[in-house]
């Protein structure tokens, strides 16, 4: 069971410390085991600093927690793009015996480069990353991580990522139980494809997952003419911007091997500006 | 019907526009009771004469004044219908024009239509009544001026929203609604029908539109301000399948009836607006999952209501909180009933009417000294509950202003 804790947009509303210790008061925090932060009230303009003060002063009353979620934030109540966030290095740090963090929200979101002994599964959703974060994750020993999901998002949000900086991620030396890898919601997916298409880290993985994002036939071409993804369980490109003939490819190539590929039930939508400039979009943007 | 029973009838009058689809269903669902098609008395005449005497006996029903062009011009003397100023003068010729109307038992009440169409007042009247409403820093007499832009981000500061609702005062169907919100790092948006023409007039579009820049945003609102503003909290809805929902609730003589989902993408869910039709059953069990009660949420809306006691139906706006246990009420409207084909809820006593059959039904209940064969078969009684006037300012007095003629309904 995952206990999640929120604060309400209304006057008479707790702010979310307050929150927090009537739950701590209320339950026997030594079997909590998962927590879910929602909104905490000024999610608009400050990051979640007294969030994070709050739960590691509460770290000895929470022995068992193995799983946090920092911003379960849905966008009636604060889009994306506008959650902010701040460095979420130091909770990692003092929570060791983490096995599963989920963060949601780029503005501000810092992650610096860290040994983590337990942690199996990382998430970082964002409409728009700083490359400061992927740098940080790719430069971060994780030995027991077996789950990696990360969403770049767009430049209008603040994804200022290149190839370049997955450096670290793709060529796996630092993530040795890695068996799924989300490199996803990109606006440039087709060069995270093309990066992937030689990154050593595949061979490892299970499943690969490059949805949501801007994936168009350049980046399928690279995929099909990189390293073999015959062994891969399931390759997810769904929302994607894949011409017909090449997503035929795609399935020819890999679903003989046992591969599931999802291609979605269609394709990502685009716009068509009067100028006859074509927009197109990842998932999860604002 | 026999037609030597007629004179015996009620007798029904629209105050409308007689080109518009309201009226028709309402004539409709007056002629599928057995009586007579009702009167037609065109806004355009009550406008110009100033002055519009009722019989004794006559029922007389206020339809919506929207929606055609002349009648437009004559409230607001706008050029353009699709115009989004004017609404303050708007607001003054239409109560002139309702309290200009004489005698007849009436299913509308100029006092209540005033606080309706003044959405600070209504605000306030709510607040009173302890339905729970979203915070607003311009409700009724105490509440703020708003005089333009700046005056809405000094709001915004002064009371932590960094979401609100800015609206027209007396805007209807989402016209001059902009759902702003702004983060302390210099970001503002403002997603709205508002279409800022370059030369500074503002037209209600059918595309929502956001506007990204704080100039385009402040223009669009000191340009409104002057027809009056209200600004509201925006609270964070519940969802349906990735949606935004809320509810529109129609309440006829003080009981819920009728109730559809709306749902969009975005933070105005009105259906010419790209809203959608959402699922009520789903609604229903998903408040009851929540450990909400369905029958609480619809007391909310015979609650606020309850506070236009004179007003045969209003329709009720009700928000559900993120998690659907809690709502709160965004809006009441005069002319909210406008459901085609929508039929009423079970248990409402309207089961198999629509909203006009079901106003229809609850008027020859309340008059129910009519002749049994007058009323629809298929109609219960949905007055029976509560008639529609139950203020109880009003307890003393031998019977609700609207009863003032029910002998001579039935004459």
């Amino acid at each position: 069971m995952a206990w999640r804790i929120t604060t309400g947009f209304t006057d008479e509303d707790d702010g979310w410390e307050q929150t927090f210790e009537r739950f701590c008061s209320a339950v026997d925090t030594t079997r909590v085991r998962a927590l879910i932060v929602g909104a905490w009230e000024c999610v608009f303009d400050c990051g979640p600093d007294d969030v994070i003060e709050a739960l590691l002063a509460a770290r000895d009353r929470l022995p068992a927690l193995r799983a946090l979620f920092l911003g379960d934030i849905v966008f009636e109540e604060c889009e994306l793009s506008w959650i902010v966030q701040t460095h979420v290095t130091g909770l990692l740090r003092g929570l060791p015996a983490l096995e599963e963090f989920g963060v949601r929200g780029g503005t501000e979101l810092a992650f610096q480069g860290l040994r983590h002994d337990n942690l199996r599964s990382l998430t970082v959703q964002t409409g728009g990353l700083p490359a400061g974060v992927v740098r940080g994750i790719g430069a971060s020993d994780l030995p027991a991580l077996e789950h990696l999901d990360v969403w770049l998002g767009t430049s209008s949000y603040g994804a200022d990522c290149e190839p370049a900086d997955l450096e670290g991620i793709l060529s796996g030396t630092r993530l040795p139980r890695l068996r799924h890898l989300a490199l996803r919601n990109s606006e440039i997916q087709d060069g995270v494809a093309t990066a992937l298409a030689a990154a050593p880290v595949v061979a490892r993985l299970e499943v690969l997952d490059l949805s949501l994002g801007i994936l168009s036939d350049e980046g399928a071409t690279a995929l099909l003419g990189g390293q073999p993804l015959t062994h891969l369980k399931k390759l997810d490109l769904h929302h994607h911007y894949i011409g017909e003939e090449l997503r035929q490819r795609i399935r020819q190539t890999l679903e003989p091997s046992g591969v599931e590929v999802d291609l979605g039930p269609g394709d990502g939508d685009s716009y068509e500006e009067d100028d006859g400039t074509v927009v197109r979009y990842v998932a999860a943007g604002e | 019907m026999s037609p030597s029973g007629s004179e015996t009838l009620p007798r029904f009058t629209v105050v409308g526009n007689p080109e518009n689809r309201r009226v028709a269903l309402f004539a409709e669902a007056v002629t599928a009771a057995g009586l007579p098609a009702p009167r037609v008395v065109p806004w355009t005449r009550v406008l110009r004469a100033g002055r519009t005497e009722f019989a004794p006996g006559e029922i007389v029903r206020i339809d919506s004044p929207g929606e055609n062009a002349d009648v437009d011009r004559l409230l607001r003397d706008v050029d353009d219908p699709t115009r989004v100023e004017g609404t303050a003068r708007w607001y003054a010729r239409f109560l002139a024009a309702v309290r200009g109307l004489r005698g007849g038992v009436r299913l509308d009440d100029p006092d209540d239509l005033a606080v309706l169409f003044d959405k600070r007042r209504c605000h306030a009247v709510l607040g009173a009544a302890d339905v729970p409403v979203p915070f607003s820093p311009t409700s009724a007499a105490a509440g703020a001026a708003v005089d333009g832009w700046d005056d809405v981000r000094l709001l915004m500061r002064e009371h932590r929203m960094p979401r609100l609702f800015v609206k027209l005062a007396h805007g209807s169907s989402a016209s001059g609604v902009l759902a702003v919100e702004a983060a302390g790092r210099g970001r503002v948006r403002a997603t709205t029908s508002v279409e800022l023409a370059p030369d500074g007039r503002l037209f209600n579009s059918l595309r929502v539109r956001r506007y990204e820049r704080e100039q385009d945003i402040a223009a669009i609102v000191d340009t409104l301000a002057p027809d009056g503003l209200h600004l509201e909290r925006w609270l964070p809805k519940a969802s349906q399948h990735g949606r935004v929902a809320d509810l529109r609730v129609l309440v006829v003589a003080g009981r819920a009836t009728h109730a559809v989902v709306r749902t969009s993408a975005g933070p105005l869910t009105n259906l010419h607006l790209g809203g959608a039709r959402g699922d009520l059953e789903e609604v229903r069990r998903a408040v009851e999952a929540a450990g909400g009660s369905w029958a609480d949420a619809l007391a909310v809306c015979e609650r606020a209501a309850a506070c236009f006691p004179r007003t045969l139906c209003v329709g009720v706006d009700l928000l559900p909180a993120i998690g659907w246990r809690r709502f709160a009420v965004g809006e009441v409207n005069a002319f909210g009933d406008l459901l085609p084909r929508l039929t009423g809820l079970p248990g409402s006593g309207a089961e198999g009417l629509d909203t006009y059959a079901a106003q229809v039904a609850a008027v020859l209940c309340a008059h129910s000294t009519s002749p049994p064969d007058a009323r629809p078969a298929t109609a219960p009684h949905p007055g029976a509950r509560a008639g529609f006037a139950r203020d109880p300012r009003h307890s003393s007095d031998p019977g609700p202003r609207h009863r003032t003629g029910p002998d001579h309904v039935i004459a």
